[in-house]
């Protein structure tokens, strides 16, 4: 579960990056976060993700209070979410294997355990015959699937995604999507950040809209022109 | 603090399955790190042959300290204690001394040389040997030579046999001639202050060479360390090849500085045999015994690991994933 309860973010400078958001994401739940550049939509991953600190306010991850936690238990709050990102954060110096093995590797499983997982997660990203590539050597689709199966291998109870289909043409786009939500029936919870109206509108999922750092909607968007008026196109 | 998650997930593996899971991460980490020395040769060599050359100098510098002491030990045990007995002493009192000091515990052999003895001996090395002819009496005192047993030759022990030797009513005044021996210590002791203070400059330049190599290596791999720290390591996870790197930098620094003491040692040792031999001397270099060899070794790889230690304690903290 992720809730955020009053939290504000100022950036070293004054810079107020979001105000007083507010908003729960249930177990089990799959939702979008969207918002023009600048809305406030990576701050509030970085504050998720811990790469950041909320200035006011509280964030509750899988039953963790995150404003007071200490640097030492970061790393724990961490394995319980999954991140994937537009740039997809792979080690290119590693096989497909090793990159997704490695938070199974950092949690301490056995070698049996870790090859099972890691062969079942890139079952599920249909990646199973790129085991020993590496990174470098696949296209921007299957270096996101690799992201993804990463970020699924340890089974999380949240995923959060960074612009997932941001570099990928509409198809690919949508079978990222689709694999979201095989993990979403799964009872992960997601979050997704994009920019594609076009997806949010025919997926019809919950919608939190960013804009200048404040929430304008929360709710289930309809239709692509309302998505448009939102985000002041 | 874990979440619910993790707690849930760590009591899923089995406490077996997790103890040897983590000495096989163990094991892989330090094979890895031996692995990202061997893909970066130059500045590895680099490193090991700073740490071997500067540990060689300490090294060698001990073994001289260690011959010096071995040499100086065989000189102390040559040394003699010379006692003059009083004028008043006939010969069979100073033979009756003799037999008695012989019985000492402390004593390996008594030479006796007479009053008349001791003045023939003059007359002949002085050459005022007709000038000595005019004198009423024989002003030269009866002398014996004691030479301590060997675990009494030291200087300690000899001083205090001489003390015990002067209080024999026979005896007017004892001699030990340690002058030199006490100043070759001295000489010894200083040379072994210098040797300690060249060490630890050079321990200390050693911590600080590996410190910045691994803090190059962190760096160098930054993008992996924040990447890590996204998907749940801990400080100490990231950490812990950079560790290794730092023992296999000490462990093969120490065998370099072996390598090199030895041949060092052996070359000195063919000059001093050349040297020896125009003094009909036995002395024979002593190397680096196995112990002092594993000695070098845990000293090599602690100054590796306190160099790797001190550079990820500061640095991988500093390391915090970003979103872009």
């Amino acid at each position: 579960m992720i809730r955020f309860n009053n939290v504000s973010k100022t950036y070293p400078g004054g810079f107020l990056a979001l105000k007083q958001v507010s908003f729960t994401i249930a177990p089990g739940e799959m939702a979008f976060l969207t918002g023009h550049s600048g809305a406030g939509k990576s701050t509030l991953l970085k504050l998720m993700s811990m790469m950041e600190k909320p200035s006011v306010g509280s964030i509750e991850i899988n039953g963790t209070e995150l404003s007071s936690i200490k640097y030492q238990q970061i790393p724990y709050v961490r394995r319980g979410i999954g991140m994937i990102f537009q740039n997809h954060n792979l080690l290119m110096d590693r096989t497909v294997f090793d990159n997704v093995a490695l938070p199974l590797i950092i949690e301490g499983y056995s070698h049996k355990e870790t090859r099972k997982r890691v062969e079942g997660a890139l079952e599920k990203v249909h990646l199973s015959s790129k085991l020993k590539c590496f990174p470098y050597m696949l296209s921007g689709g299957e270096q996101q699937r690799v992201g993804i199966a990463r970020a699924i291998v340890n089974k999380p109870p949240i995923l959060l995604a960074d612009e997932p289909t941001g570099n990928l043409d509409p198809k690919l786009s949508l079978d990222i999507i689709r694999l979201f939500e095989d993990f979403n029936d799964m009872g992960v919870s997601v979050l997704i950040a994009t920019h594609d109206l076009g997806l949010i509108a025919r997926m019809k999922y919950r919608t939190l809209t960013l804009k200048q750092g404040h929430m304008i909607t929360d709710g289930i968007v309809d239709g692509l022109q309302t998505l448009g008026d939102v985000d002041g196109n | 603090m874990e979440t619910n998650h993790t707690r849930q997930s760590k009591s899923q593996l089995a406490w077996t399955g997790r103890v040897t899971a983590y000495f096989i991460r163990h094991l892989q980490q330090a094979i890895g790190s031996l692995g990202d020395l061997w893909r970066t040769p130059f500045t590895s060599v680099m490193t090991v042959l700073v740490l071997g050359i500067s540990l060689t100098l300490p090294a060698t510098l001990h073994l001289f300290v260690k011959n010096t002491q071995t040499v100086t030990e065989q000189w102390n045990s040559a040394s003699e204690i010379t006692l003059f007995l009083k004028l008043s002493t006939s010969d069979k009192s100073a033979q009756n001394f003799v037999q008695r000091v012989q019985l000492y515990p402390e004593v390996d052999n008594v030479v006796y040389i007479s009053a008349e003895q001791a003045l023939s001996e003059f007359k002949l090395i002085s050459g005022f040997g007709q000038a000595l002819e005019y004198l009423d009496n024989n002003p030269l005192p009866a002398t014996v030579l004691v030479t301590p047993m060997k675990r009494f030759s030291q200087v300690q022990a000899a001083r205090e046999l001489l003390v015990k030797l002067e209080k024999e009513r026979e005896v007017d005044q004892g001699k030990l001639d340690l002058e030199w021996l006490t100043r070759l210590e001295a000489m010894s002791e200083l040379i072994e202050d210098i040797v300690l203070g060249i060490a630890l400059l050079l321990c200390l330049s050693v911590v600080l060479i590996i410190g910045n190599t691994i803090r190059l290596a962190i760096l160098n791999q930054k993008d992996a360390i924040a990447v890590m720290k996204l998907v749940g390591a801990t400080d100490s996870f990231i950490q812990r090849p950079f560790l290794y790197a730092g023992i296999w930098y000490g462990v093969l620094g120490g065998l370099i500085a072996g390598i090199c003491v030895a041949i060092l040692a052996n070359y000195f040792s063919i000059a001093l045999v050349q040297l020896t031999d125009l003094y009909q001397s036995q002395f024979v270099l002593a190397g680096l015994s196995f112990a002092e060899f594993l000695f070098l070794q845990l000293i090599a790889i602690a100054l590796g690991l306190l160099g790797s230690f001190i550079s990820v304690r500061q640095h991988i903290r500093a390391i915090e994933p970003t979103a872009d």
